[in-house]
């Protein structure tokens, strides 16, 4: 057994040693073409701030607009979801409907709507922007058979790098399946 | 006799590239035994000698093709009789290396691979890189090296930068390069919302990624070694670049110009966008298969997110997964499809998401992951390696599998939370 074991070994050994003799390496007392370069790729990368990119739009007088803006914003309710659903939960309809009233009257109705869609932290990204998309879709329909001019209101997911609330329970998932209004001059 | 063991190895070696659905794990004892040896002056700091050994021996360990000492030694770098045996070890190999540091950062590492059986100097060469910071890429690539000469196969995609955007706040991003252990890294993008970053070629000379920072999502190429960027495309409500061809021509987008995400194919030279789904619930997550010509997608069609595809140019679409009601995320490569499934209907119970690997040959299904939430996976060129994310103990990681070996590993991130990763 033991015979049969060695000879085993040995026939490994054979394997290995005979591919590593294919490609016999170059000696380091050769040339410079011996030499590896591991950072022949990339080995300049740049970086870049988008933030320092970003022009600043703000007019002078855009601070009453804001104010305005700010204050509308401030009692438009949120519209949360059930988990990995995009569908208006019938208790957020009366919200929805509020917030068609508000968003239609004469302080609002001309500014921009953004509705963004939020997700919580469960599932992959890509998804989960999907879903947020999903679920400010739903948001606008919703709005829009209220009464408010679909041609107002834009779209936008954030997936779920927007979260209200960062610690990892129930209640804090709940809060963060929701769309969102932000309103545009 | 030995005819008969002969045909039994080669059967047996043979077997390991058969399918990779189905777990043939190669024992420990048929790897070369291998031990590393430091043989750099005392000048150079011992800190970084040990983390430089500690990445190198990490590679080994990864290749899965190697039985390895982890033990820490050191040596002359000339050796000596007890120096290029150990015989105490019973050693197949040593890996004897030697930092320097040049001028302006350069770091060299001269290394000497020995036959422990013979003593005798097998090759020797020399690596260099030219910034200290990126010393784990050396290792990596003497690791890769080492590799190919005993002729086990490919681990090229150790030398492949990883790019990926981590969440450091809400509504906030960074995009970074690093190598596949995250001990090098670099930010290439910051400020504002940035995500989704996909390389653009092969050579990793390019990399788009959406930025979320003007009106609409926006999609961006920037060139690695100038940072300029180029505006390729926007979408309202969402824009991700998913996949892109292999010869880099076509971009597969998920997109929605009407507030409705479907997976459009973009031809970066004739800048045509051609919509390749048509659903009016979820289609995200779009891969190349079969030489570019069908996608594999993720779809909530069926009423939860599934794995379907569907031929370019065609309107029919196939399942393709029958397991699991959440699966959320799919890579592919030849006939193997990896994704993501979410174990249990409760959001509460002690699984949560496992990836699976399926052959579109056959009918096996085998789960890969066991603890943790895995998601985002995304296969190496060579189809026997998978890079994840991988969520645990409230701390994301980059988690790695080596399918012929059974074996995962994870790389921590100390700061932050991945968002995506591609590589």
């Amino acid at each position: 057994m033991k015979k049969i074991l060695l000879i085993s070994l040995t026939i490994a050994m054979f394997i290995f040693s005979g591919c590593s003799q294919k490609n016999p390496e170059v000696d380091a007392t050769s040339n410079s073409s011996g030499v590896s370069t591991a950072d022949k790729k990339a080995d300049d990368i740049s970086g870049m701030d988008t933030d320092k990119m970003a022009s600043n739009g703000m007019s002078k007088n855009a601070t009453a607009v804001e104010k305005a803006i700010a204050k509308l914003e401030s009692n438009v309710n949120k519209i949360y979801f059930d988990f990995d659903k995009y569908d208006i939960r019938p208790d957020m309809k009366s919200k929805i409907e509020a917030n068609a009233v508000l968003l239609t009257t004469m302080d609002a109705k001309n500014f921009s709507i953004k509705v963004e869609g939020n997700c919580d932290e469960w599932g992959t990204d890509e998804y989960n922007y999907a879903l947020g998309l999903k679920r400010a879709k739903s948001v606008k329909e919703s709005l829009a058979a209220y009464g408010v001019d679909k041609e107002r209101i834009m779209v936008v997911s954030f997936g779920e790098s927007n979260p209200t609330c960062k610690e990892s329970n129930k209640a804090c998932w709940n809060q963060n399946r929701r769309a969102e209004f932000k309103l545009l001059p | 006799m030995i005819k008969k063991i002969l045909m039994i190895v080669l059967v047996s070696c043979s077997l390991f590239a058969y399918d990779a659905t189905v777990e043939i794990v190669k024992k420990m004892d048929k790897l070369p035994k291998i031990a590393l040896q430091d043989a750099s002056e005392s000048s150079v700091d011992l800190s970084f000698r040990k983390k430089f050994f500690k990445i190198l021996v990490g590679d080994l360990r990864v290749s899965s093709h190697f039985n390895v000492v982890d033990e820490y030694l050191q040596s002359s770098y000339k050796g000596n009789l007890e120096e290029n045996f150990l015989n105490e070890l019973n050693l197949d190999l040593i890996l004897r290396y030697r930092i320097l540091f040049e001028y302006d950062g350069i770091v060299i590492a001269e290394v000497k691979v020995i036959n422990a059986k013979t003593g005798q100097v097998d090759s020797e060469r020399t690596y260099k890189i030219s910034k200290h910071n990126r010393y784990p890429l050396l290792a990596h690539n003497i690791a890769v090296e080492l590799n190919a000469k005993i002729g086990a196969p490919s681990i090229k995609w150790m030398d492949q930068y990883v790019i990926f955007a981590k969440y450091i706040g809400s509504k906030k991003s960074e995009i970074i390069i690093s190598d596949y252990t995250l001990s090098f890294q670099q930010t290439v993008v910051k400020g504002g919302l940035n995500i989704f970053p996909k390389w653009a070629n092969k050579a990793q000379n390019a990399f788009y990624y959406t930025s979320y920072n003007g009106n609409k999502p926006t999609l961006y190429k920037v060139d690695v070694r100038s940072g300029k960027r180029k505006r390729i495309l926007s979408s309202p409500g969402m824009l991700v670049c998913s996949d892109v061809s292999a010869d880099g021509d076509k971009l597969l987008l998920t997109m929605a110009p009407n507030d409705q995400a479907d997976i459009y194919v973009y031809d970066i030279n004739r800048k045509n966008l051609e919509k390749i789904t048509s659903y009016s619930g979820i289609d995200v997550n779009g891969n190349f298969i079969d030489n570019d010509k069908r996608v594999v997608f993720v779809s909530d069609r069926l009423g939860y997110p599934n794995i379907f595809a569907q031929q370019i140019g065609s309107r029919s679409v196939e399942q393709m997964v029958y397991h699991g009601k959440n699966n959320n995320s799919v890579s592919a490569i030849d006939n193997y499809i990896v994704y993501s499934s979410r174990e249990k209907s409760s959001e509460f119970g002690p699984k949560t998401f496992n990836l699976y690997l399926i052959s579109t040959k056959t009918d096996y299904i085998r789960q890969l992951t066991a603890t943790g939430k895995n998601l985002y996976p995304r296969f190496a060129d060579d189809s026997e390696t998978i890079m994840f994310i991988k969520y645990y103990n409230n701390q994301s990681a980059l988690g790695l599998i080596r399918l012929n070996a059974n074996k995962s590993y994870h790389f921590p991130l100390k700061v932050g939370k991945i968002q995506s990763i591609d590589w």
